[in-house]
C-alpha cells in the first residue's frame, strides 16, 4: 500500500525534474487526443447527413430539418447566455425577422439561395443590433426585458404586414393572392432529404464560425466579461464591443437560421412565430446546457423532435411547455450546466448504484471517479 | 384625424388601462424590493386566475363575485407557493437567474392553461364584470363603473403601498431587504417571513390585474399572459425601485396605446407602445453608465 502511494509522488518529482521533457510528453499525449475528438464528430456527421434521410420517414425527416435549422438558433442564444452572461428573451423574434428578410429577398430576386441567406442574416444582425443597442451599455436584466418587450412588438409588426407571399410593394403582400407561390429553394436541395442535408451543412459552418470566434480574442474577451465586466473593463477590454459582438453574431445566425426556416417551410404567415417561442427557446437552452455547444444540439432536439414526436403519439404539444417550464426550474435551481453536463453524471450515479445492487465490489478506479 | 369625442372616449379607455397596469406594476416593484425577483409569471398568473373565474361564472353557475374572490385568492396562493419553493432557493443569486426563474411558471402555467381550456374550437371565452352594465355620462363620454374601478384600485393601490412601505412595520422591514438581505436578518428581521408577505401581496394584485385584464382586454391565455409586457415597461422607467413613476408611467402607456386606436395609421401598432416607451426610458434614464462590482443591494 505505501509503495502504491509513494510511486506516484516520484512520478511528480520526476516530471517536476525535467518540466521540459514532461511538457513533451503530455502534448504527444494530447496530440492524438486532439485529432480523435474532430474525427469522431466528423464520422458522426457524415453518418447523419447520409443515413438519416433513407432511415427516417419524410415526417422525422423534416423534424430532423427543424433540429438542424433551430441548433443555429440555439447555439446563437447559448453564446448570450453561456458565454456572455446576456439573457436575451427575443431570439424568436429575431428568427422571425430574418424569416422575413429572407422570404421577401427569394420573391423579389432571383439570387442564389446562400446569397439570399447571408443577405438575411446580415439585415438581421444590423436590425437586431440596432433594436438591443439601448439596453446593451446596462446590466443583464434590462436586455432581458427590453428584448422580451422587442419580441412582444415584433409579433405585433409581423401581424400587421404579414410575410412575403409573393405580392408587390415593400411588404410583397398581397391580401387577394389565391395561389400563393412556395418560397423558392435551393435548385441542389429542392426535395425534402436535400434540404435536410442542406440545412446541415449550413448549421456546421455556423457552428464553426461560431467556434472560431470562441478560440479567438472575442471568446477571451467573452469570458472575461462573462467574469467580472468591471475587471475586464480595468483589464483594457472594450466590454461594450464585445457585448454588440456577441449580439451581432447571434443576429447574424440566427438570421440564417431564419432564411433556412423560410426556404423549409415553403408558406409562412404571423402564426409561424408567437411571443412565447422566444421563452421555449430559452427554456430549452438552459436544459440543453448554455455552457457547451453540444448542448445546441441538445436544446435543437428537445425543441424541435420531441414535438414530432409528442405529435405523431397524438400528445398535446401543451405538455412539452409544461416539461420545458419545469425544466428551466430544475437547472436553475439544481443543474446550472444543463442535460449535457447532467446526464452523465446521473449515468455514471445510476450506474454505481446498479453495481451496488449487484453486489459486485467496486474498484478503487471506479470510487475514484 | 380623429373627432375630439373619440380621443375622449378612449381616454377613459386609457385611463382604466393604465389603471391596471400601474397597479400591476406597483406589485412587481414591491416584489423586486423585497425579494429580488422580477416576477415575469405576473401575466400568466392573472390569466389562469381569470379563466378559473370564467369557469366557476360561466360554467358553473357559482356567484360572480365569489368565483372573482377564487381568481385572486389564486394568484396569491400559486405565488406564494412558488416563492416559498423557489425563492430560498434562488436568494443568492443574480437578479437575472431569479427574473428567468419565473419565467418557467410562466411556461408551465401557459401549458396548463392550454391544456384546460383550448384555445381551438372558435368558441372565444369572455369575462364581463356586472359593472360594466352601470353606466354614467360625464360630458359626451359614457363611463362604465368597472373603467372607475380600475383607475381607482391603481390610484388607491399605489397610495397605499406607499404609505405601506413608509410607515409600517413590515414595510421598513421590505425596505431593509431591498437594501441588504444579509443584515437585515442579522438585526433580527424574520426575512422569510416578510418575503413571502410580499409574494402573498404580489399574487394577490395578480389575480386582480388578471379578472380586470380579462374584463378590460381580452380573456386569452396567451395575450393576458403577454400583457405583462406593458407592466414590465412601466417598471423600467420606474428603474424598477420608484412606485410613483411606475404608476405614472403606466397611466401613460395605457393612454397612448388607447388614444391610437381612432388614428388609423397607427391603430394596428398601437400595441407596441411599451416597447417604444421603455426604449425611449432606458436611453434618456441610462446615459451614464453604471457597473456594478461586487454584491449588489437589489
Amino acid at each position: 500500500m505505501k509503495t502504491e502511494a509513494s510511486a506516484p509522488a516520484a512520478e511528480t518529482a520526476a516530471t517536476s525534474q525535467g518540466s521540459a521533457l514532461a511538457a513533451a510528453r503530455a502534448g504527444r499525449r494530447l496530440e492524438p487526443r486532439s485529432m480523435v475528438r474532430p474525427a469522431v464528430i466528423a464520422a458522426l456527421l457524415a453518418c447523419v447527413l447520409l443515413f438519416v434521410p433513407s432511415i427516417f420517414s419524410l415526417y422525422y425527416v423534416d423534424a430532423w430539418t427543424q433540429v438542424a435549422i433551430y441548433s443555429i438558433v440555439t447555439l446563437g442564444l447559448g453564446l448570450l447566455v453561456g458565454r456572455v452572461g446576456m439573457v436575451s428573451l427575443g431570439q424568436g423574434a429575431v428568427l422571425a425577422m430574418g424569416a422575413w428578410v429572407s422570404a421577401r429577398l427569394l420573391f423579389a430576386t432571383g439570387l442564389p439561395f446562400p446569397l439570399v441567406l447571408l443577405a438575411g442574416g446580415l439585415i438581421t444582425m444590423v436590425l437586431g443590433t440596432l433594436v438591443g443597442l439601448p439596453a446593451l451599455r446596462m446590466s443583464g436584466l434590462y436586455l432581458a426585458l427590453i428584448t422580451l418587450m422587442l419580441a412582444g412588438a415584433i409579433t405585433v409588426v409581423l401581424q400587421n404586414i404579414n410575410f412575403p407571399n409573393g405580392g408587390h410593394g415593400f411588404t410583397g403582400y398581397n391580401a387577394s393572392t389565391v395561389h400563393i407561390p412556395p418560397i423558392r429553394r435551393p435548385a441542389i436541395a429542392a426535395s425534402d432529404p436535400a434540404f435536410f442535408r442542406y440545412s446541415v451543412v449550413v448549421a456546421i459552418l455556423m457552428f464553426l464560425l461560431v467556434l472560431v470566434h470562441l478560440r479567438g480574442r472575442p471568446g477571451r474577451a467573452w469570458a472575461a466579461i462573462r467574469q467580472s465586466e468591471a475587471a475586464s473593463l480595468a483589464g483594457g477590454i472594450n466590454t461594450t464591443l464585445f457585448k454588440l459582438w456577441a449580439f451581432a453574431l447571434a443576429s447574424f445566425i440566427t438570421g440564417i437560421a431564419g432564411g433556412l426556416v423560410a426556404g423549409s417551410f415553403r408558406y409562412l404567415n404571423s402564426l409561424t412565430f408567437s411571443t412565447a417561442d422566444s421563452i421555449t427557446l430559452l427554456a430549452v437552452v438552459l436544459m440543453g446546457g448554455a455552457y457547451s455547444m453540444t448542448g445546441a444540439i441538445v436544446a435543437a432536439f428537445l425543441l424541435k423532435f420531441l414535438q414530432a414526436l409528442l405529435n405523431d403519439w397524438g400528445v398535446s404539444p401543451d405538455w412539452l411547455t409544461i416539461l420545458f417550464g419545469i425544466g428551466v426550474l430544475q437547472v436553475l435551481t439544481t443543474a446550472p450546466r444543463g442535460i449535457v453536463e447532467q446526464m452523465p453524471k446521473d449515468l455514471a450515479r445510476l450506474g454505481r448504484l446498479i453495481r451496488g445492487l449487484l453486489g459486485r465490489p467496486t474498484t478503487t478506479r471506479e470510487s475514484a471517479e | 384625424m380623429p373627432s375630439t369625442t373619440d380621443l375622449e372616449q378612449f381616454l377613459v379607455t386609457g385611463l382604466s388601462l393604465g389603471g391596471v397596469y400601474a397597479l400591476s406594476g406597483v406589485g412587481m416593484v414591491v416584489l423586486y424590493r423585497a425579494t429580488g425577483v422580477l416576477y415575469l409569471a405576473f401575466g400568466a398568473v392573472g390569466a389562469m386566475g381569470a379563466l378559473i373565474a370564467w369557469q366557476l361564472s360561466h360554467q358553473d353557475g357559482w356567484n360572480i363575485w365569489l368565483s372573482f374572490a377564487v381568481a385572486i385568492l389564486f394568484g396569491g396562493v400559486i405565488t406564494l407557493v412558488y416563492g416559498i419553493i423557489f425563492g430560498p432557493a434562488l436568494a443568492g443569486r443574480d437578479p437575472l437567474v431569479k427574473a428567468t426563474a419565473t419565467l418557467g411558471l410562466l411556461l408551465i402555467l401557459l401549458g396548463v392553461m392550454d391544456l384546460l381550456w383550448p384555445s381551438s374550437g372558435g368558441a372565444s371565452r369572455s369575462l364581463t364584470m356586472p359593472t360594466d352594465n352601470n353606466t354614467f355620462q360625464v360630458g359626451q363620454i359614457s363611463v362604465t363603473y368597472t373603467n372607475v374601478i380600475a383607475l381607482a384600485l391603481g390610484l388607491v393601490i399605489t397610495v397605499v403601498t406607499a404609505a405601506f412601505l413608509r410607515f409600517t412595520k413590515l414595510g421598513t422591514a421590505m425596505r431593509a431587504m431591498a437594501n441588504d438581505r444579509e443584515i437585515t436578518a442579522a438585526l433580527g428581521v424574520p426575512v422569510r417571513r416578510v418575503e413571502a408577505a410580499a409574494w402573498f401581496g404580489c399574487g394577490v394584485l395578480s389575480g386582480v390585474a388578471g379578472v380586470l385584464l380579462a374584463d378590460l382586454v381580452a380573456l386569452d391565455s396567451t395575450s393576458l399572459t403577454f400583457l405583462v409586457i406593458s407592466t414590465l415597461a412601466a417598471t423600467l422607467v420606474g428603474r424598477l425601485r420608484s412606485i410613483v413613476v411606475t404608476f405614472v408611467a403606466a397611466l401613460v402607456i395605457g393612454l397612448i396605446t388607447a388614444e391610437l386606436t381612432p388614428v388609423s395609421s397607427l391603430s394596428n401598432y398601437r400595441d407596441m407602445t411599451p416597447f417604444v416607451v421603455a426604449a425611449i426610458a432606458l436611453l434618456v434614464l441610462n446615459r451614464r453608465r453604471v457597473i456594478m462590482v461586487g454584491r449588489q443591494g437589489v
